[in-house]
């Protein structure tokens, strides 16, 4: 479960020829041998752009690209491209695009309608958000509720069965404490009955 | 009592032989005086003015007649389709739904009611001008008006039924969703699913480019993994890219927004569950309490027993030690005896 590459790219609103403008851009290429990570960092670039041009404003899209996922969202012409792979849950790969969109306009504001041409500086948060949200759960606060409660449930049934050997251990302690009882009755009987009768002997 | 009659069977108007008759007969007694009772003056407006058409009293009372038995009968027929329909929507049952009859039978009846509606309607307009224009008695208008409402609320019966049948059959409906879903909660998913196969099957209907869909997606064979492709290859592949997501456009927002109604779903009940669990911890916990009650009862039992046995020992302990004492002095006194004793034989 990984993400490749998270791109947020400036779309034209009406989805005319004119390619997307790349404003940010963060990959993550390491598994990827040494000489082919140049080419897959332009392809990366090119398959973002296209998709972006794709996508109509205020639309989600997940399109199947080999084993990679690309899902990608428009709002009002900022749009955030992310290349995830299958096994990352669709879910949260867009609760991540929409934390990465929202985090941009609050950095930005609207400036970013303004540019023209790629912006070639990189921008941390985004290279931050990559590394984080390799984990779905980080991004996603569903998945991680439903992952803590499934191990609160797990962690709850051993607590049931401890309970129920705890139960087990208090009923034989209730066996062995009343045997004692009838013994130490039966002692104080005897003893009683030896102090009494014979005064020789 | 036309309308009594009408319900049943059909009616033969024979209200023109009558009147001709009593033409005749007025012809024949001509001096008699025409008595002043509703019937022969119905006969006398109707033999009088004849030629006007329906516009007589007893044409008008007749065509009155015959359209509230119509609408009767139309009502009776309607409240037993309503009935049939009330039977199906009962016994809707999860699998063999009859969707299409209840459908049929229920756009029948609405029509059946909005037709019957304006039936009614328009008796009453019939009756109210009948009742300004004309000087008839006061029976024949209590009894049309008496007829009109009960012809109106029988029609009200009738559409109260049908609401009533209307909203059993979407209860039954929901139950039967909510019963399919808790039985079928992996199905649920398929909506996903279907788009990413649908996605072959868009690509061959609206296919714009000359290159076959398989090679862009199983290309992974061929190719190596990795993404080295040239552009050119790339270009007519994405156009059908376009296509494939203008056509899944509706669908990935609704399968998106269901998947987080399910997870959302899915916490939920977790939850709930969670809650039971604990519960269940509690009582058990509730339950060794009162076992750790009768372990401590029995232990103090035992505690006291203990101390009395151990108090009457130490009692016995004393008794046999100071017991010693006695004997020794009753030894004394046997030997002493003995002394003597040995003295008197001696």
């Amino acid at each position: 479960m990984k993400i490749t590459a998270l791109l947020v790219l400036k779309c034209h609103p009406i989805p005319d020829g004119s390619d997307p403008v790349i404003l940010a851009n963060a990959t993550d290429v390491s598994h990827f041998g040494y000489f082919q990570r140049v080419t897959v960092r332009q392809f990366i670039v090119f398959v973002g752009r296209t998709v972006a041009k794709r996508t109509p404003p205020d639309q989600r899209h997940s399109v199947q690209h080999e084993e990679y996922k690309v899902h990608s969202y428009n709002r009002n012409g900022l749009c955030v491209v992310g290349f995830m792979d299958d096994h990352y849950p669709v879910r949260s790969a867009f609760s991540v695009l929409n934390q990465v969109l929202d985090e941009y306009q609050k950095k930005h504001g609207d400036s970013w309608k303004g540019i023209q041409a790629d912006k070639a500086d990189q921008w941390p948060y985004l290279n931050d958000a990559l590394s984080r949200f390799q984990d779905p759960a980080q991004a996603d606060k569903l998945l991680k509720i439903q992952r803590e409660l499934d191990e609160t449930k797990i962690i709850l049934h051993k607590t049931i069965d401890s309970v129920l050997e705890r139960g087990e251990k208090l009923d034989s302690l209730v066996e062995k404490s009343s045997d004692l009882s009838a013994a130490s009755q039966m002692f104080y009987k005897q003893a009683k009955k030896s102090n009494q009768c014979c005064t020789i002997l | 009592m036309n309308l009594k009659s009408a319900q049943g069977s059909s009616y033969r108007d024979r209200t023109q032989e009558f009147s001709s008759i009593a033409e005749r007969l007025r012809k024949s007694l001509n001096g008699t005086p025409v008595a002043n009772n509703g019937g022969i003056r119905v006969i006398g407006g109707g033999g009088s003015s004849k030629a006007n058409g329906p516009r007589s009293k007893a044409a008008f009372q007749t065509e009155f007649n015959k359209r509230a038995s119509k609408i009767g009968y139309g009502i009776h027929h309607t409240s037993q389709k309503l009935a049939k329909l009330a039977k199906l929507a009962k016994r809707t049952s999860v699998f063999d739904d009859p969707t299409v009859e209840i459908q049929e039978l229920t756009t029948v009846i609405k029509q059946d009611i909005t037709a019957l509606n304006a039936a009614v309607v328009d008796l009453q307009l019939v009756c109210n001008s009948q009742n300004e224009s004309e000087n008839i008695s006061s029976d024949t208008t209590t009894h049309s008006t008496t007829v009109v409402d009960n012809l109106k609320n029988r029609l009200m019966g009738a559409t109260k039924e049908f609401k009533e049948v209307l909203t059993m059959r979407t209860e039954n409906l929901k139950v039967h969703e909510n019963r399919r879903q808790l039985f079928s909660a992996n199905t649920s998913k398929e909506p996903a699913n279907p788009f990413a196969k649908q996605r072959p099957l868009v690509k061959k209907s609206t296919s714009n480019a000359s290159t076959s869909p398989p090679p862009w997606v199983s290309n992974a064979s061929n190719s190596s993994p990795l993404f080295p492709r040239t552009d050119g290859e790339s270009q007519p592949l994405l156009q059908q890219q376009q296509s494939q997501q203008q056509q899944q456009m509706v669908p990935l927002q609704d399968s998106y927004m269901q998947s987080r109604a399910e997870a959302l779903h899915n916490v939920e009940s977790t939850i709930h569950e969670l809650g039971g669990i604990f519960t269940q911890l509690a009582t058990m916990v509730s339950q060794q309490g009162e076992l750790a009650i009768r372990i401590d009862e029995n232990m103090e039992d035992t505690l006291a027993n203990v101390e009395g046995a151990q108090g009457q020992l130490m009692r016995y302990l004393n008794g046999i030690s100071s017991n010693r004492w006695l004997m020794i002095k009753i030894f004394f006194v046997l030997i002493v005896f003995l002394m003597i004793f040995l003295f008197f034989v001696a």
